[in-house]
């Protein structure tokens, strides 16, 4: 059933992770992808991941879920490992060559880096963002965090409202398409079979409908929201209002020490004759 | 008696093997009669519109089989869509299901997968839109200019344009006027008796039971409750309101008229049936 698709998910719970303040969850995020992006040797990558590690104990997000969120991008990461070893050519003499194909170490290292760098970017940021944080903090976090470019007349708030309302609806969106896939079934209707041009062709009964409900849901939404004399945020107080606390000026210290050594780790120079094998392989540099 | 389909041992479990496993039915076995109007009733919950899709196999049984004229219909998975086109099933609002430019095309959606000749199809549509009360005037309208229960008639009307020999409707009724409602439901005793077919028809009012079905299955939480033909379900109505579910209001007025002495006889959940048992019983002690 499409039901079943995750998209996203939050785990609702009580870590030190779920309790932070959307925005330095934010702010960690951003942090976070910078420092995996800047880190470019050995020492760097297994700084990145030790920090990776402590975020999964912290959130106590099951292990199982973590590698669940790892499996649709397995293809990808397989496909580009793939490439790099055989495209990446390295100054060096080939350490394996047959027909066209010559396989370089710097290939390999760059190959193995890449599906670390995507792992730790995915992991890093579905714990610290979408596994720990409900999708109305979330908007609310970043309409916070944007609420300078009003100054600038940028409508944040409804950016922010879009934005709640697209995610609050996916799931009704789902359930309905079932809803209607059923019923064309019901009516002879074949989404599974036939060429292309015949599938695409099958979907207008269930695309239209759709669009139809979508259209009114919204329509009827507008005029709710217009019944309790809903203004943007013109004079709008909230309920639960956004205030940092000890614990998010702790993580997000640690995040710029994380950052400051991996800056620094990755200006170490490579190959020193004199440091031997073990040196070299931990600061090798992609 | 002669049954159409019948269910054996039927079990449906929704999300198996997940945190949010939920038995829907639960060793349901049951069969329905051909040629009768066969009600469902149940409280909101208890298995109904599972059992339903279960029927013409939108659904896989869990464990359990669904016979129809005595063959399993996942005997070959592969022609399950065949299964649909012979039983026919209106789920509940059905309206929002219309997609095409006219209501015709919408009604012959069915009967185009069928793979009809455009004048079968035609003839079909025609026949369909008589039995669901749809205006020759509006067949070349856009469905959706149409109102609320003319949608829902369009809407029925594209499923018994197959010709179903088992028409399934879930609620057909549910947020109709009082008008368009005895309309929906007293077309359905034409369908029957005009093509032979049957029909299952889920519904929560004992009004519409009483008044428009031969036999009633009701269920309660998963289960089958009770089976039987209506006035042998609505004797009962004890039971009937032990598990939250009610009997026809008039049954009710007959009950306590019943309980106060006045000796009732006949079929006592229908206003005219009361009505008439009433007139007899004046007649009797005037004598």
């Amino acid at each position: 059933m499409i039901s079943d698709i995750t998209l996203g998910q939050f785990f609702p719970g009580f870590s030190p992770i779920h309790k932070l303040d959307p925005r330095t969850k934010i702010i960690l995020a951003t942090l976070f992808i910078v420092a995996i992006f800047v880190a470019n040797n050995a020492v760097g990558f297994a700084l990145m991941a030790m920090f990776t590690l402590v975020l999964i104990a912290l959130s106590r997000i099951s292990f199982k879920v973590i590698l669940k969120s790892i499996k649709p991008i397995v293809f990808i990461l397989l496909f580009t490992a793939i490439i790099n070893v055989f495209i990446t050519k390295g100054d060096g003499a080939p350490l394996l060559s047959f027909w066209i194909i010559e396989i370089y170490e710097e290939g390999i290292a760059r190959a193995i880096m890449m599906a670390l760098r995507v792992i730790i970017l995915i992991v890093g940021t579905s714990v610290l963002l979408t596994y720990t944080t409900s999708p109305i903090s979330l908007t609310d976090g970043l309409e916070s965090l944007l609420s300078p470019l009003k100054k600038i007349k940028v409508p944040v708030h409804t950016f922010a409202m879009m934005m709640s309302i697209a995610l609050r609806f996916i799931p009704t969106l789902i359930e309905e398409t079932e809803k209607i896939m059923n019923a064309q079934k019901s009516r002879g209707a074949d989404f599974t079979s036939g060429s292309l041009v015949q599938r695409a062709k099958a979907l207008i009964p269930l695309l239209v409908p759709l669009f139809v409900s979508s259209f009114k849901r919204a329509e009827e939404l507008a005029t709710a929201m217009e019944c309790r004399c809903y203004r943007g945020d013109k004079n709008r107080t909230k309920l639960v209002k956004l205030e940092y606390k000890a614990r998010d000026f702790v993580f997000m210290a640690l995040l710029v020490l994380l950052l400051v050594s991996v800056i620094c780790l990755s200006t170490l120079p490579y190959n020193y004759p004199s440091f031997g094998f073990i040196y070299d392989l931990m600061f090798y540099k992609v | 008696m002669n049954e159409i389909l019948r269910i054996e041992n039927l079990s449906f479990v929704y999300g198996k093997g997940t945190p949010f496993e939920k038995v829907a039915l639960d060793n349901v076995s049951v069969s329905f009669e051909k040629g009768k109007i066969t009600g469902l009733i149940g409280h909101t919950g208890s298995g109904k519109s599972t059992l339903v899709n279960l029927l013409n196999g939108l659904y896989k049984p869990t464990d359990g089989k669904v016979y129809l004229d005595g063959k399993d219909i996942w005997e070959n998975p592969k022609e399950i869509a065949k299964i649909r086109y012979r039983v026919g099933l209106v789920m509940q609002y059905p309206e929002y299901q219309l997609f095409d430019e006219t209501v015709r095309a919408d009604i012959g959606f069915g009967p185009r997968n069928l793979g009809l000749t455009e004048e079968e199809i035609n003839e079909r549509v025609i026949e369909a839109a008589r039995f669901a009360g749809v205006g020759a005037d509006l067949l070349d309208k856009s469905p959706f200019e149409l109102s609320g229960g003319q949608k829902r008639r369009v809407a029925i009307a594209g499923i018994i344009a197959m010709r179903p020999d088992v028409l399934v409707l879930d609620e057909p009724a549910a947020g109709l006027d009082p008008r368009g409602r005895r309309e929906i439901l007293g077309s359905l005793r034409d369908y029957v008796n005009q093509v032979g077919a049957s029909v299952i028809l889920v519904s929560h009012s004992m009004e519409d039971m009483a008044h428009y079905c031969d036999n009633v299955v009701v269920m309660n939480s998963a289960k089958v409750y009770r089976t039987g033909t209506v006035k042998s379900i609505f004797s009962e109505a004890e039971s009937l309101i032990s598990v939250g579910l009610d009997v026809p209001m008039i049954s009710r007025v007959a009950d306590e008229l019943r309980r106060r002495g006045i000796d009732l006889q006949g079929e006592l959940y229908t206003v005219d049936g009361v009505k008439s048992a009433i007139l007899r019983y004046v007649k009797e002690v005037r004598k």
